[in-house]
């Protein structure tokens, strides 16, 4: 962060930000309170900011609760992640039709483009998640073109942590809690006994841009602290830890640690960790005919490894045990993601704990293992 | 069909339907004439019985909206509105007002639009036109199906907006709702439901002109009647019928016994010291008609329709006359509808009866239960529209037979069965219910 | 029964296939489903012949049939007869909604004594002929593809069909309905606010429409393709569930299936079939 790209913004004038990003034809996506949690919706005010909400996450368990103070970002990450925009959920590739000679003509191709998106609020771990995800989807020599679409132009406008939650493990990933880079602006929400305001950083030149319309000044000495120790307080308060060292070797080496077969006692293979993670892409691309058998859609859609169906290939499916499903799972994202993609597939978000029905929280999972070697009766 | 000897007054005829079609569930026909003489006829349920109200015993009383609504997937909105009336009652709560009665009643006007449309067009509609089903119909007639079915889509529409789903809705609770659906989304039916009250309305001078059997039936009517002056019967009121009786729901199992017959799985309902008597459309529209609402009342009116309508095959003109007030009526609804501050309120058992009744499309449906002071349901009692209306369907059919008795037996079959589909009976509900057999002797 | 004259093989794409469509102890809302498909009905009429649909018609055509669906469970000896001859009469037979995949509610008399059920619903139960459980139609005849539900779905039902007649295998998936819950975005129940939700055991296709609803999924589509009751259980205990309550969520339209019967199993201590004190 160079000190002299700070400015700061009043809460009071934070409004200004919806009406450049409108001017410039963005929709912005943004935190707001809806059942009883912070999700991400489309919204056009700062009012429809979870105003003075914040959370409460443990394993398996997630409220909301009122901040004593007005703060428009002082919660953690919530059951969404902008993984629904990056690869929204169901998406219709293709449709046609069939032709009197038995051919297909395709119908009015899909749009290759999608809403000029602003995510207003995203974090370091979301940051780095997004890349991630880019690199599985856009990384290789074959691309989806409407995976490139919906990835470009997309304004990132980012809000640094200024608390951590239970469920929290960024720092343990090297993810966070402060973001460097993969924005365009990102801002610090200080409140203090008589002000309310935003420091500001400018990431790109497009953020630079926005930045001129807004009412802004620059960050003074006082104002740097402060977004700094918010900084520093987030870090402080990881409630959670994954020891990362030799991870990729370690699960390699505990393939049939007993481990698993506990877990799968408890797991209820029914995918919501893998729902929730902003990284896990796994998807089925399925076919719809209608009744006529005159028209064809193609959609894809999410799908998880916990699924049955997902390993199936012809003779059954080759994960066919709640056992082996997990292990894939945390094999995957923890290690051998860094052999396929170059890095962890895990950002340490935290929500696959906090979402998963009965708690089953990936760091102790991983401790158990590390743990078992320690004993030394799970190596060979 | 047999002739059996030793009868003296001539040869033994019957008429008989084994599998009823185009009604809810399985019911057949038995009518046997000596001579000219109708002997017997018999509405037959053989449809196996389900014991709901055993197996509710034991179950809490939070339960019974969707136990019950299980019951009958064509009117489960039904189920669900006595169900739980029924339990605020035992617990001492009412919901006679607000955006929740509203909701309850906007809910219940989705499922007779549906339910009538299903039955005015697929079920009933074919009779007097002279198909099978409304498939083959739709050959012929393809631009008046199409517009059934679009107007039943309506219906449904509504149903799965206030109640999450067409079939066995999930979003009724005792005490109101799970959620409450906003305005934004009320108002997308708006424009389903404009174009079901212009159908409704064209269905109903459609209706008219059908080619009716002249017969006149004046059974006993019973329907709840509601305490506002400009409100139909749907979700409360007191049980009024047109020879004098004025009953609390409450005391609905003073006044009414069933018995248990061997032809039938369903129970036989009558009034006690009275008889026979007849619920649903026919039996509302006699007892309301001044409560319709004004484009309903008008619509009848210009169909030539009196105040009272006593040919039973005219009941799908009475039914196009409810889809038009039940469409009018949701719009209404949706027009003045405030979101309540909460869907539902508390409702806390304590040990007592409780007593819920409420228009079904094809009639009254009377829930009672007698729950524990933790909520446990002691004992259940139900009584489907359909059971209430057995014994005057089959005394339909005998005047029916007694008139037509010169028909051909394929003819007179068909007339019979004509007679029993005019009451739309919904035999799943009533088995608790039904066969067809016509013996002549 | 011969097939008619000119009937070609199924394969043959030109002749239409007939469809015929079976009611048992149900209560019909499954095969309504069918005709609430208002946009479809008519196109489907078109592009099959239908043989025998009692509710839409009063044509009955003889079998064979190339398709049957069949709705309701088995509850007396002639029911049990009658599927024999539906399953001989049928190429393909389909079973519809959880009275015909799981014995539907009308089975929670498997878990209780039939003659005292008979005499509280009916006054003179000498005239009920009845068996003493209600059981789903692949424990009496082979069945080729189950779709569950209470009620169906009408747009998977559409799909079974549409993918019969395109030879291909129908896409309906036995995931967890959370799979469903969270693509829809919805804020799960059991974590944000501490609802008991079966919908991790239960299977996906109702599009997950309970949480929707703020209320948790009560298991209508019966167990999904891996249910681990034991440990939803111990969770749901967790947030406030008696033994009572366990016994009730997993003994509702699906407690004839082996998963649920035995969830609800596991937490009664009370005589079977008994109501509590």
């Amino acid at each position: 962060m160079s000190e002299s790209a700070s400015h700061t913004l009043e809460r009071q004038d934070f409004d200004e930000l919806f009406g450049a990003l409108a001017r410039r034809g963005y929709t912005v996506v943004g935190p707001t309170v809806r059942d009883q949690a912070i999700v991400y919706e489309e919204i056009a005010s700062s009012a429809e900011l979870p105003i003075g909400w914040t959370d409460e996450q443990e394993a398996g368990h997630y409220r909301l609760r009122r901040r004593e103070d007005a703060a428009l970002f002082g919660y953690n990450v919530g059951p969404h992640s902008w993984k629904r925009y990056q690869l929204p959920p169901e998406v219709r590739l293709w449709r046609a039709r069939r032709d009197a000679d038995g051919g297909l003509t395709e119908l009015e191709p899909e749009p290759r483009t999608a809403p000029r998106y602003a995510f207003l609020g995203a974090r370091s771990c979301e940051l780095h998640a997004m890349g991630i995800l880019d690199r599985v989807l856009l990384g290789g020599a074959h691309t989806d073109p409407a995976d490139r679409a919906r990835r470009e132009d997309v304004l990132v406008i980012a809000v640094q942590c200024a608390q951590a939650g239970n469920t929290c493990f960024c720092s343990s990933m090297g993810t966070g809690p402060t973001a460097e880079s993969g924005f365009d602006i990102a801002l610090t929400e200080v409140l203090e006994q008589d002000r309310h305001y935003f420091v500001l950083e400018v990431g790109s030149e497009r953020g630079g841009e926005l930045l001129g319309e807004l009412r802004h000044a620059p960050a003074g000495q006082h104002e740097r602290a402060a977004a700094s120790a918010a900084h520093d307080r987030a870090a402080a308060q990881m409630g959670r830890e994954l020891d990362v060292t030799d991870i990729r070797d370690l699960l390699y080496r505990n393939l049939e640690n007993p481990r698993w077969e506990e877990v799968a006692e408890r797991c209820l293979s029914c995918g919501n960790c893998t729902m929730v993670c902003p990284t896990c892409f796994c998807t089925s691309v399925e076919d719809v005919t209608d009744l006529a058998g005159e028209h064809v859609e193609r959609h894809q859609r999410w799908d998880s490894c916990f699924t049955v169906d997902y390993s199936h290939i012809h003779g059954g499916s080759v994960r066919a045990s709640t056992r082996s499903r997990y292990r894939q799972w945390m094999t995957h994202k923890l290690a051998t993601w860094i052999d396929q993609f170059g890095s962890s597939g895990c950002v340490g978000c935290g929500r696959c704990i906090a979402w998963c029905p009965v708690g089953i929280d990936i760091t102790e999972e991983a401790r158990a293992i590390r743990d078992s070697e320690a004993v030394g009766d799970a190596r060979p | 069909m047999s002739a059996d000897g030793g009868t003296q007054g001539g040869e033994t005829r019957i008429i008989r339907t084994d599998y009823l079609a185009r009604v809810e569930g399985e019911g057949a026909m038995y009518v046997r004439l000596d001579g000219r003489t109708v002997e017997d006829v018999k509405l037959r349920i053989y449809e196996p019985p389900r014991f709901f109200e055993a197996f509710l015993r034991g179950r809490a009383f939070t339960e019974a909206p969707d136990l019950t609504a299980r019951i009958c997937g064509i009117c489960p909105v039904a189920y669900q509105m006595s169900a739980v009336r029924a339990m605020e009652d035992a617990c001492g709560v009412t919901i006679d007002e607000g955006p929740l009665r509203d909701l309850r009643r906007l809910l219940y006007c989705g499922e007779w639009i549906e339910s009538h449309s299903l039955h005015v067009y697929m079920l009933h509609a074919p009779d007097f036109l002279g198909y099978p089903g409304a498939v083959e119909m739709a050959r012929d007639h393809a631009g008046i199906v199409e517009q059934g079915l679009q107007m039943k889509k309506a219906g449904n529409a509504l149903m799965a907006v206030v109640g999450g789903r067409e079939v066995h809705p999930i979003n009724v609770r005792v005490g109101g709702f799970y959620k409450a659906p906003t305005r934004v989304q009320l108002r997308t039916l708006l424009e389903p439901l404009e174009r079901a009250r212009e159908t409704a309305l064209a269905t109903v001078g459609w209706a008219a002109e059908l080619p009716f059997p002249e017969v006149e039936r004046t059974p006993e009517l019973l329907a709840l009647s509601d305490p506002d002056p400009g409100s139909y019967p749907i979700d409360r009121g007191r049980i009024r019928s047109d020879a004098g009786l004025d009953i609390a729901p409450g005391e609905f199992d003073e006044h009414v016994v069933e018995e248990h017959v061997e032809h039938s799985n369903a129970l036989h309902a009558r009034l006690r010291e009275r008889g026979s008597y007849l619920t649903g459309p026919l039996a509302r529209y006699g007892l309301s008609h001044a409560q319709l609402r004004p484009l309903a009342r008008e619509a009848a009116g210009e169909a030539g329709l009196g105040p009272l309508c006593t040919n039973p095959f005219q009941s799908i003109v009475v039914r196009a006359v409810e889809l038009v007030q039940a469409s009018d009526e949701a719009l209404a609804l949706i027009e003045a509808y405030e979101e309540p501050d909460a869907p539902a309120v508390e409702v806390t058992p304590r040990r007592a009866v409780g007593h819920g009744a409420t228009e079904a499309p094809r009639g009254l449906l009377y829930h009672r239960y007698e729950i524990d002071e933790d909520g446990t349901i002691l004992d259940a009692r139900i009584v489907p529209p359909t059971s209430q209306n057995q014994l005057a369907i089959e005394e339909d059919l005998r005047a029916v037979v007694e008139r037509d008795l010169d028909l051909p037996d394929e003819q007179l079959s068909l007339r019979c069965e004509q007679a029993i589909r005019n009451h739309d009976p919904c035999i799943s509900c009533a088995t608790h219910f039904l066969e067809l057999t016509v013996e002549r002797g | 029964m011969s097939a008619d004259s000119n009937q070609t093989p199924a394969k043959q794409t030109s002749a239409k296939q007939t469809l015929a469509v079976w009611k048992f102890s149900s209560c019909d809302g499954c095969q309504l489903s069918l005709l609430d498909c208002e946009d479809e009905l008519l196109a489907l009429a078109d592009r099959l012949r239908i043989a025998y649909f009692l509710e839409a018609t009063s044509a009955v055509a003889e079998g064979p049939y190339d398709i049957s669906i069949v709705e309701g469970s088995i509850t007396t000896p002639h029911d049990a007869e009658r599927i024999r001859e539906v399953r001989r009469q049928s190429r393909t037979l389909i079973t519809i909604g959880a009275c015909a995949t799981a014995g539907g509610i009308q089975a929670l008399r498997n878990f209780g004594d039939v003659a005292e059920f008979t005499s509280i619903v009916y006054a003179s139960p000498d005239f009920i002929s009845t068996l003493s459980t209600s059981t789903p139609i692949s424990a009496h005849v082979p069945v080729d593809f189950e779709l569950n539900g209470c009620p169906i779905n009408k747009v998977q039902l559409l799909e079974v069909i549409g993918a019969h007649l395109a030879g291909r295998r129908p896409r309906v998936r036995g995931h967890s309905v959370c799979v469903e819950c969270k693509r829809r975005g919805t804020v799960c129940v059991m974590v944000a606010h501490g609802t008991p939700c079966l919908g991790p055991v239960t299977h996906a296709g109702c599009g997950a429409i309970c949480p929707a609803y703020d209320r948790g999924c009560y298991g209508c589509f019966g167990p999904m393709e891996s249910p681990n009751t034991a440990a939803l259980s111990a969770r749901m205990a967790e947030l406030g569930s008696e033994e009572i309550d366990l016994v009730r969520v997993y003994r509702t339209f699906n407690a004839g299936s082996a998963a649920f019967r035995e969830a609800s199993e596991a937490h009664e201590h009370e005589p079977a079939g008994g109501a509590p004190a």
